[in-house]
């Protein structure tokens, strides 16, 4: 049941963040795939979405600005058995932890990376993020986006992510499915949620993100949905090749 | 009976090779060795050397001036001619003359330097009037045609391109000249070069028939140990120390270390996953990573990578996780020069990481403390969950030794403190001794956390909880400081009333310097200190002492350190040009000291 993977934990978001409708996607994935929380990692890095490692049941870490992913691949690398799932802002991985979001995409290690897409910053309120477009001033700017946005799908494509989705986190029924089905995909596996950030983010509302979104491939429309999936040799199979015995007695087993 | 041998040539001419040939030869001859390679950061071209002592017993340090030079092309001779003692051994190539001006690859400050010697001995600036000066200071030359032996060799052989050979030509003329047996430097090609040893064989062959034998044979004794450089013997002993998981990003002089691992793990029993990561960063933090779920973790850098892993590093010390970083020092700031030595690192090591970062920080003086301590540093690093930083450098990386099986026997592995109660684990529970039981990630319910957490690992910002967590770290470290053996923090060699205090790879150049002193009547005791972080209690033995420190940076970090920890303040020798200290400089050093000199730089070294 979802309410097993709940904390005591006060959850300190805004109300109406989208990071509610994560939180709660996650936990039922997880719960309908009745991963016990003894075998479930959740890796975060800094900002409001990584605060999650608090709000679900699991042998959680929460480590630093950008660096969720590394950490979480020396956890699956020493222990392939476990469930690992890291969770991030677009700030914490794709600009000061986007070296490592391309190196995930080309070990293709058993990793699910779920991306709280908000294009700001919110914890040091509301600078821009990465994924804020061009010219876009939100209400903390002091004046329009310099920088263009980045798409993260395209970047996880490119990097060798072998599941790639969108989300949109106010569909928590839909977002959860996404969520399962790139936990279940063996290699790394990729999902950004669109999500508003009703606080610092006043140009990507629920109403202006709802009116551009569609579940069906539709011309100017942001597609939601599984969007790349293939099947390729794992990090942790290649590990295997040269070093033999590493599967059957990886780091972790050693007393 | 000590031999002293330089060997030059262009870089990628197989300097290298050359040199463990010898070291090969005069080990199996039954005598002490130990080489170190100097050279530039190139692939091809600049100027490199191999440096290398020969000794009844173990010595481990270079010295200057040598007894034998082999100058492979120009540039070796003039950068060495004037290492040479008087009663020296010069073999050099007399088939190729040369002046300053066509060495295109030696450094314009060397070059002006070298002109106004000549200038100043009315000597023309040309190789063979190097070799005239160098004859009449009463200097052995053995001229060596290298063309015309290659030609030899070619004819032999049967092929076109051979210019790899050079170095085997010069190699067995020296080690024939210096009194080797010819058997022994055959077996020492064939070790080096295995199945490729072919064409240098014949080459070895040539360089033999031309070479008259020396007047008096060294002589043979039987004996069989280990040659390993210090990249290597780290890497021995991690894998001896139960290690399972390095993680790491390509980076001089650190990766020889890492790939030695990786280059041995076919043979092992326990699978090890080692790594090349994307960056310094993702290479600590997939340690952090792989050490939670419960892995025997290293990465190792040197300078540059170890400042990109200090908040990681920082990180790891508030989640109390076991990591150890082997850190390779070389010469900064910045870039400085990759390729050389240094002890720069030392008050970075020791303070590096933001906000009350205490860690350990464990520092080796030769190749056999440097085995050990790669074990202990995991040990230490997973007994009390605090990063361990095992502080080395590149003299110690490059330089080959002699070592004997039992130095290397007395293995022993510890672990963390487990935790029996798998039901509401307490990741940060608040003990007596600072230290909580650990469960491995997968084996409970838990939270490790980089904010501030109460004894679940849950955040916290409450005054109490961060107080108790503040102490609780708190004794954690003074629990080090009290279960670390006194022998294992410092070690006391010789006696005086004067102290050298140093620590790292001056060790043995100091305790053959104190030799020398000895020989003029000057004794002293050398404070060698193994561990930095923290810092050993030494203050009563200083009492009323002299004390110098021995180091290799400028702002004498070591004296800094010992300052802030005992009070005391010394005086110091510091060597500033990226060069390994030498036994002879230390001693005319200490000896200016005693003079009134308050600090003093030496300077050898090419």
């Amino acid at each position: 049941m979802e309410a097993d993977y709940r904390t005591e934990a006060w959850i300190q978001w805004c109300p109406g963040c989208g990071n509610y409708g994560i939180l709660l996607a996650l936990r039922k994935a997880v719960s309908e795939l009745k991963i016990p929380p003894e075998k479930l990692v959740i890796v975060s890095g800094i900002g409001c979405s990584s605060r999650i490692v608090y709000y679900i049941r699991g042998n959680n870490v929460h480590t630093i600005h950008g660096r969720a992913i590394p950490v979480a691949s020396g956890i699956k690398l020493a222990n392939p058995e476990l469930e690992v799932v890291v969770v991030g802002g677009d700030g914490d991985l794709l600009s000061i932890g986007a070296g490592h979001f391309l190196a995930l995409g080309r070990r293709n290690l058993d990793v699910a990376v779920i991306l709280s897409d908000n294009s700001v910053y919110g914890l040091t309120k509301g600078q821009a993020g990465p994924t804020l477009p061009y010219s876009v001033k939100t209400k903390a700017l002091p004046y329009p986006n310099i920088h263009e946005r980045i798409d993260p799908v395209d970047i996880a494509i490119a990097a060798g992510y072998t599941f790639v989705a969108r989300a949109y986190a106010y569909h928590v029924e839909k977002t959860k499915d996404l969520v399962k089905e790139a936990i279940v995909h063996r290699g790394s596996s990729f999902v950004q949620v669109i999500q508003p950030c009703p606080t610092y983010n006043d140009k990507m509302t629920p109403k202006s993100i709802e009116s551009k979104i569609s579940y069906e491939p539709q011309e100017g429309k942001i597609f939601l949905g599984v969007i790349y999936k293939i099947e390729r040799e794992t990090f942790e199979e290649r590990i295997e090749k040269i070093t033999p015995g590493y599967l059957k007695n990886p780091p972790s087993k050693r007393s | 009976m000590e031999i002293d041998i330089i060997i030059g040539g262009p870089q990628g001419a197989g300097i290298e090779s050359a040199g463990q040939i010898a070291l090969k030869a005069f080990a199996s001859h039954g005598y002490e060795v130990f080489g170190s390679r100097e050279y530039h950061s190139n692939i091809i071209g600049a100027h490199s050397y191999y440096h290398i002592k020969v000794s009844e017993r173990k010595k481990r340090c270079l010295s200057l001036p040598v007894d034998a030079l082999l100058a492979l092309d120009a540039e070796s001779l003039f950068t060495h001619f004037m290492n040479l003692k008087d009663n020296g051994i010069l073999i050099y190539d007399s088939e190729s003359e040369k002046t300053l001006e066509d060495l295109k690859s030696m450094d314009k400050h060397l070059k002006e330097r070298l002109l106004k010697f000549f200038e100043s001995n009315g000597l023309e600036v040309k190789s063979s009037s190097v070799v005239h000066f160098l004859k009449n200071k009463g200097i052995e030359v053995v001229a060596l045609p290298v063309k015309s032996l290659l030609k030899e060799v070619l004819e032999k052989v049967q092929t076109t391109s051979i210019a790899k050979v050079v170095n085997v030509l010069g190699v067995t003329a020296l080690l024939q000249t210096l009194g080797l047996e010819k058997d022994s430097i055959k077996e020492a090609i064939e070790k080096q070069f295995g199945e490729k040893a072919r064409f240098n064989l014949i080459a070895f062959e040539v360089a033999s028939d031309y070479i008259k034998n020396a007047k008096d044979k060294l002589p043979k004794k039987k004996s069989k140990r280990l040659l390993l450089s210090g990249n290597e013997i780290v890497a021995m002993g991690k894998i001896a120390g139960g290690l399972n998981f390095e993680s790491f990003y390509p980076i001089t002089p650190a990766t020889d270390e890492a790939l030695f691992i990786e280059s041995r793990k076919l043979e092992l029993k326990e699978p090890i996953v080692t790594l090349q990561c994307e960056d310094e960063i993702s290479a600590i933090c997939m340690a952090i990573g792989a050490s939670l779920a419960g892995a025997r973790v290293a990465t190792s850098t040197s300078g540059p990578g170890f400042s990109l892993m200090n908040e990681a590093l920082s990180m790891a010390i508030q989640m109390e996780v076991p990591i150890v970083v082997t850190l390779w020092m070389r010469a900064g700031p910045s870039t400085g020069i990759a390729t050389r030595t240094g002890q720069q690192d030392i008050l970075f090591s020791v303070f590096s990481g933001h906000g009350d970062a205490q860690k350990i920080v464990l520092c080796s003086g030769d190749h056999v403390e440097a085995y050990h301590d790669a074990i202990k540093a995991m040990n230490w690093a997973e007994k009390f969950q605090i990063p361990v930083i095992h502080l080395l450098d590149k003299h110690l990386a490059s330089s080959i030794t002699t070592i004997d099986d039992n130095e290397l026997r007395e293995v022993k592995i510890e672990r963390w403190k487990e935790c029996k109660d798998k039901r509401n684990y307490r990741r940060y529970e608040i003990t007596e001794d600072g230290i909580s039981p650990f469960l491995r990630i997968g084996e409970a319910v838990m939270v490790n956390s980089s904010l501030e957490h109460d004894e679940f690992g849950f955040v916290s910002e409450d005054p109490e909880v961060r107080e108790k967590m503040m102490l609780k770290r708190k004794r954690k470290f003074e629990t080090i400081e009290k279960e670390i053996a006194e022998e294992e923090k410092f070690v006391r060699h010789g006696d005086g009333d004067l102290v050298l205090l140093s620590a790292g790879s001056t060790k043995n150049a100091i305790l053959s310097a104190m030799e020398i002193l000895r020989r003029d009547g000057i004794n002293a005791e050398f404070l060698q200190l193994r561990l930095l972080s923290p810092f050993p209690k030494i203050k009563d033995l200083l009492e009323g002492r002299d004390v110098i420190c021995i180091e290799s940076n400028s702002m004498a970090q070591l004296k800094m350190l010992l300052k802030a920890n005992t009070g005391f303040d010394a005086k110091t020798i510091q060597k500033l040009n990226a060069r390994p200290f030498y036994d002879v400089e230390i001693a005319l050093a200490v000896k200016k000291i005693l003079d009134g000199h308050e600090s003093v730089v030496v300077s050898f070294g090419s």
